[in-house]
């Protein structure tokens, strides 16, 4: 038996085919699908007058089916026929520029969630300040592309930014280790103090006071147009933004998911369910917590840097406390210790809040149209009140929103979305036969 | 150096020297003096509380002793972490059962594969290549090695926290195999288990020992009398942090003091078939 589920009579002959990515046809294809979405899906379309490839396509994907079903050659494999389809699709439509933005904003929140993921669900460090750590990524990104000399060349290749984003990763590593240290020691509700410490001495004291005020314009840093360039390309809309937010997650969530099947993520995880038993088997536990602050530090400070690019401006108050709260909620929503956690909670959290304020807004637009129309008493004085109060404290009912979510989860699910999905999943592997 | 110079017979793995171990005024460990030599399957028994456990955690690093040496191979090893010494080659199993309760079979016995791995965060997470060839070296030793030999083929995907106590007790077995170890502290492996796993628990003790690929030498803590008299070579008996004895299971069985101090206590004496 694999470790997936397998279609009846298939087997593994080799150990690598055992621990391959993607290991059935199906899973392989859906694999394939979703990066095609959101690489091509989400934020490209066939422009005007090109639509006749898709359609084109579409005809080869027939004439493949047609060689399917009547020569069936040996090596042809079934799922070869549905692709042309599904690019064909995704290549017909795209998203608008404002869900782009929330995707940008979902992938944001799942890049931060994921360090915390790391440290929380994986190595059981539980953090509350890995918003230090993004801010220190996105302060020491930006000011290097403000204030270090570049070649001339780099600058013309548009490496500045990728270089700094890769510097404000290893930087933001180190400073997370520092905070780490303690965890060497404390254990529990020691560490989350002392992770607390990180947030309130880095971001309220040493960001705000001293770095935010490097170049004397006060609180924010203003990055000018042109500045933030990814080789050929000026990242100056949504979805190039997109597309760098897509590249970085695709890229992490790689990474998390390699180190999570080798030494370096068992050990982690051993020691989150049992240190003692972890040290006995050779792994040096102080060791292996600080490298696990160094990579979630490393993801926090490259999600940061990647905050640069969405926004024009920067100023610590990107990054409040409530940022790290919100990145635990993110994962216990998500399900805590799975990569898949940290993106559903992300989706949700981000999804949640947006579709309040489409909610919110048509909301009160119709009552300012039937208030008149209502007969006058309590009720209508309450609701004279109270509609225009949602809209004004809007950010209140978000955070409310955001409590009652955990609390919900806490008491029914537990185990989080990622959970729900994986059951879902395993329904339809065994469906219609699930005993 | 002088514990070079101290190291015994060539043929002693592993030597505890007038080991003194207190919690606060109770004297867990009262002057044991152990050798155990290379290959053999050395039992320590003893009453309850008589500081059997506190033995084997002082020998893997656990607790420190106060006073007192411990050689390993003819190297001092007292100051050295749980995790140095497992590296040496001294691997252990828990009385109270200490697996990896999220992770599956497999994954326990891989997080054994530790020390003979040395993939970083880098080669990790990139996958392709060393970690790659690595993993599945890895694996095919485990599979090949030790899942084989312990028989637990058909529950190597399930998470460890959702099997019977008996088998996780063999899965604990794997972990430490997994090490290679030269040493292997066994803590009560038998403790909580019907008559047949018990036998099967006995025989993979043996082969682990006996068999050409592994010869791991054995330091085993039971209170099964009838299996330790039948396996092992030398019986060390400890009441209250003292040694009484210390010699083939013939002797000790002979031995008045050893009768005494099991006063009493005559069903641990007699084993449960």
């Amino acid at each position: 038996m694999s470790s997936v589920w397998l279609p009846c009579g298939d087997y593994h002959e080799t150990y690598s085919q055992d621990q391959g990515w993607w290991q059935t046809s199906l899973i392989r294809f859906k694999m394939i699908s979703l990066l095609a979405f959101v690489f091509i899906g989400c934020p490209w379309a066939l422009p005007e007058g090109w639509h006749w490839i898709a359609y084109a396509l579409a005809g080869l994907g027939v004439i493949l089916f047609l060689v399917k079903i009547i020569a069936n050659p040996p090596d042809f494999k079934g799922e070869w026929v549905l692709y042309p389809f599904v690019l064909a699709l995704f290549m017909l439509y795209r998203l608008p520029d404002y869900y782009l933005s929330v995707m940008v904003m979902i992938g944001y929140y799942g890049m931060g969630a994921l360090g915390v993921q790391l440290l929380i669900g994986y190595t059981g460090l539980i953090t509350l300040g890995h918003a230090a750590f993004i801010a220190v990524g996105a302060y020491v990104s930006a000011l290097m592309v403000l204030y270090f000399h570049w070649p001339q060349f780099i600058l013309d290749a548009g490496l500045a930014y990728p270089i700094s984003i890769v510097v404000a990763g290893v930087f933001a590593g180190f400073w997370s280790v520092l905070f780490g240290l303690p965890s060497a020691k404390v254990k529990g509700f020691y560490l989350i103090l002392t992770t607390m410490a990180a947030q309130f001495i880095t971001v309220d004291f040493i960001l705000t006071q001293y770095v935010a005020q490097i170049g004397g314009r006060g609180q924010a840093f203003s990055l000018p147009p042109g500045t933030i360039k990814v080789g050929p390309w000026v990242i100056d809309s949504d979805v190039k933004i997109y597309f760098v937010m897509a590249v970085i997650l695709t890229l992490m969530v790689a990474f998390v998911a390699n180190l999570f099947r080798s030494r370096v993520g068992r050990a982690w995880v051993a020691i989150r369910d049992n240190d003692i038993a972890a040290e006995t088997m050779g792994i040096n536990i102080v060791q292996y917590k600080l490298l696990a602050f160094f990579v979630a530090g490393f993801l926090g400070g490259v999600t940061g840097a990647f905050w640069l690019s969405n926004t024009a401006a920067l100023s610590p108050e990107h990054f409040p406390w409530f940022l790290s709260l919100w990145l635990v909620g993110v994962i216990l929503i998500g399900g805590v210790g799975s990569i898949h956690g940290a993106i559903l909670g992300a989706l949700f959290m981000v999804l949640i809040t947006e579709s309040l304020q489409w909610s919110v807004i048509p909301l009160t637009d119709y009552y300012d149209e039937v208030a008149d129309t209502l007969n006058p008493g309590q009720l209508k004085n309450i609701l004279d009140w109270l509609v225009p109060k949602l809209l004004m404290d809007f950010a209140y009912i978000k955070d409310m929103v955001f409590g009652l979510a955990i609390c919900a989860f806490l008491i029914f699910e537990p185990n989080g979305l990622s959970y729900r999905w994986w059951q879902t999943k395993n329904y339809f592997n065994l469906w219609p036969f699930s005993y | 150096m002088v514990h070079a110079a101290k190291s015994k017979a060539k043929d002693v793995l592993l030597e505890l020297e007038d080991v003194h171990m207190y919690f606060g005024r109770v004297a867990a460990l009262a002057g044991v003096n152990l050798r155990v030599r290379k290959g053999e399957i050395h039992s320590i028994i003893g009453p309850n509380g008589a500081g059997k456990t506190v033995m084997m955690n002082c020998i893997n690093g656990l607790y420190k002793p106060q006073r007192g040496s411990i050689f390993f191979d003819g190297q001092r090893v007292n100051g050295f972490a749980p995790s140095k010494r497992a590296r040496l080659g001294i691997a252990r199993t828990f009385q109270k059962i200490e697996l990896f309760g999220g992770m599956t079979v497999l994954d326990n016995i891989r997080l054994g594969r530790h020390i003979h791995m040395n993939s970083g965060i880098f080669s990790g997470g990139m996958w392709i290549g060393k970690t790659k060839r690595e993993e599945i070296e890895s694996r095919q030793f485990i599979e090949e090695e030790i899942i084989d030999l312990l028989e637990i083929e058909s529950i190597r995907h399930k998470t460890v926290n959702m099997l019977p106590y008996g088998l996780q007790k063999r899965v604990e077995l794997g972990r430490a195999l997994a090490l290679q170890p030269r040493l292997l502290l066994l803590d009560e492996p038998l403790a909580g288990l019907n008559l047949e796993e018990v036998e099967d628990m006995a025989r993979f003790i043996l082969d682990i020992n006996e068999e050409e690929r592994w010869k791991v030498t054995c330091i085993l803590v039971e209170h099964d009398m009838g299996v330790v008299m039948d396996i092992s070579h030398s019986v060390f008996v400890l009441n209250f942090g003292h040694k009484i004895v210390d010699g083939p299971p013939e002797e000790v069985q002979a031995n008045p003091e050893v009768v005494k101090a099991y006063l009493g206590e005559e069903d641990m004496y007699t084993t449960r078939r």
